[in-house]
């Protein structure tokens, strides 16, 4: 398994507004590794995550997962690609107002039209493995940032992604549960041996990296 | 399906007060139609019942024909020369009686033929009698006010005495329930003149109008030309409701009433759903990046909005039947279960046609909004 960028470029906005968002990115990211992507706010670390997500379509290039050019499949493929091989977790509106954290898994299940029934289970243990059983029936409004982070990142981990796309995980969660977090991305990222790409601008991520992405400078991983 | 749910679930607050408003429209288009169907019946339900295809008026009066032309009797017997045709004399006229007992009661007279197909059939008692022409049959509105079989009725201020020999169903014109006298009865209380001393010896032999039976294939210019021989004007038995008092005016205003009923559901429905749409704008936003389909978001919108306005509309038809039941006979109202199945079945149309008009938004939300990049 692994995610290959090939010549990879981005423009952003239309007329006089449009701006090269990526130009001409290879970059190659492992399985079982968690990649940070660090770079100043504009350097593209979000555009990399839209384009490696299925969000968002290269102008030019390849974005190939595991062998398939993301970048040449239909508006209907990306979406399959996006609900099947594909977890995410946001920096922020993660998770849908008024539904428990059980059901918030519930809800990404049902996307992929897998009988929630069956999947009880697989998403109690899940919560448990991020620290959540005891949270099952709390609403977002009754949880902390970093619970809400962690109910994100196991609705992501729910159908074993390929590919785990992490944005600014930390931004809104103190250092004691950015650590925390972190090692269970990292985790599940070694447990799973997926494709794991982070946005950061927190030390605490990048020192937990397997590797390192610098946008600004040099976008191609190396060891951290 | 699930997820339409729990989000029905989780906004239950927003969802029930959405319904609410939803069961009220649906209440009032039910109780506004059993208004305009009662209201109807109350008007015309004399004429409704009559076994004719046709009624043919005095040519030269436009409304109230009842009331304002008189057909004589060359042009009934015309009628009824008429080949494959059935005639038969109508006479109506609005007026008050009281009972032997004391009862006093308003009454719409219809003079008709014994034995003709426009006599009415009796639920009790005898039916008219030519040998009986004193008889009446009194309807069941009469029976409701006191109106029983054996008393002797006396039209005011005329001193006609009059027999209640039967009673009918339920028959009105005009608001004011019947009773059915012989058309030479009908034609005493239509000509004599108030407070007369005594009856006129010669009565006019005229009447309100012809009931017809004509044959299916009546063409209109075959119509024409009879009317033509006859001085008369006809008109299909239905047409022929807009010559009963306020007939007209009241469809008129009950109709507008509806018709803003059907205009306001759609845009209340329409309104809450644009508002409930753009408020989860970003939750749309991150269904579509965890990759549910442009055509699951849809269904799932009209999944919730299927749920609210039939829910709503099943609750509405219900509240309105029970006010039918309530109100019983003190009001003209009348809601029949076909009626009312379709009436609630343009507001639940029209309803989801509101909701209807958020759905652009639904699937144009673009999912990269989700990220750093496009905030």
């Amino acid at each position: 398994m692994s995610l290959h960028l090939h010549d990879v470029t981005v423009t952003l906005g239309r007329g006089d507004s449009r701006t090269t968002a990526l130009s001409g990115l290879d970059a190659t990211f492992s399985p079982g590794a968690l990649t940070a992507l660090v770079g100043p706010s504009g350097s593209g670390k979000s555009t990399l995550l839209a384009v490696a997500g299925a969000l968002l379509r290269p102008d030019e290039g390849r974005v190939l997962l595991n062998g398939t050019d993301l970048a040449a499949l239909t508006d209907r493929e990306r979406a399959r690609a996006r609900r099947e091989r594909i977890g995410y977790v946001f920096q922020s509106g993660n998770l849908l107002t008024g539904l428990t954290a059980e059901e918030q898994l519930l809800a990404a299940a049902s996307l992929t039209g897998r009988r929630p029934r069956t999947l009880r289970a697989r998403i109690r243990e899940l919560l448990t493995e991020v620290g959540l059983e005891h949270r099952l029936a709390h609403r977002p409004d009754q949880l902390s940032g970093g619970e809400r982070q962690r109910i994100a990142l196991a609705r992501a981990l729910l159908l074993e992604p390929e590919l785990l796309l992490v944005d600014e995980p930390t931004a809104a969660v103190d250092r004691t549960r950015a650590h925390d977090l972190t090692a269970l991305i990292a985790r599940a990222t070694h447990d799973r041996a997926c494709v794991t790409v982070v946005a950061t601008h927190d030390p605490v991520v990048t020192a937990a990296a397997d590797t390192t992405v610098d946008m600004q400078t040099h976008p191609t991983p190396t060891p951290a | 399906m699930l997820l339409a749910l729990l989000e029905l679930k989780a906004a239950r607050g927003r969802f029930l007060l959405m319904g609410s408003v939803v069961v009220l429209v649906a209440a009032l288009v039910g109780i506004v139609s059993g208004f305009t169907t009662g209201l109807g019946d109350d008007t015309v339900s004399a004429l409704r019942r009559l076994p004719a295809t046709h009624i043919a008026f005095a040519a030269g009066s436009d409304s109230d024909q009842f009331a304002r032309g008189l057909i004589d009797d060359r042009t009934a017997s015309g009628w009824s020369g008429e080949d494959h045709t059935e005639a038969t004399p109508l006479g109506v006229s609005l007026t008050r009686g009281t009972t032997g007992r004391g009862v006093e009661v308003d009454l719409a007279a219809f003079g008709v033929d014994p034995g003709a197909f426009a006599a009415p059939a009796t639920d009790t008692g005898t039916p008219l009698d030519g040998a009986a022409p004193n008889g009446v049959v009194v309807s069941r509105q009469l029976v409701n006010e006191g109106v029983r079989v054996g008393d002797t009725l006396t039209v005011d201020r005329l001193g006609i005495t009059l027999d209640v020999v039967g009673t009918t169903g339920r028959s009105s014109y005009g608001h004011v329930p019947v009773a059915y006298v012989t058309t030479d009865t009908w034609r005493r209380i239509r000509f004599t003149v108030p407070g007369a001393k005594d009856l006129p010896a010669d009565l006019p032999a005229q009447y309100s109008a012809m009931a017809l039976r004509l044959p299916a294939d009546t063409g209109t210019v075959e119509l024409a030309a009879a009317d033509h021989r006859h001085g008369t004007t006809t008109v299909p038995l239905e047409e022929a409701f807009a010559a009963a008092p306020g007939y007209d005016g009241e469809r008129l205003t009950m109709t507008s009433i509806q018709t803003f009923l059907f205009l306001i559901a759609p845009l209340v429905v329409g309104a809450f759903f644009a508002v409930w749409t753009v408020q989860r704008t970003p939750e749309l936003a991150l269904l579509r990046a965890m990759g549910a389909s442009r055509r699951r978001l849809l269904g799932h919108t009209l999944a919730q909005a299927a749920v609210v306005v039939v829910t709503g509309t099943a609750v509405g038809a219900a509240l309105a039947s029970a006010v039918g039941l309530l109100v019983g006979e003190q009001v003209p109202f009348s809601l029949p279960a076909s009626t009312l199945a379709t009436t609630m079945a343009a507001v639940a149309l029209v309803g989801l046609a509101g909701s209807a008009l958020t759905l652009r938004r639904v699937t144009t939300v673009d999912p990269m909004t989700m990220l750093g990049a496009a905030r």
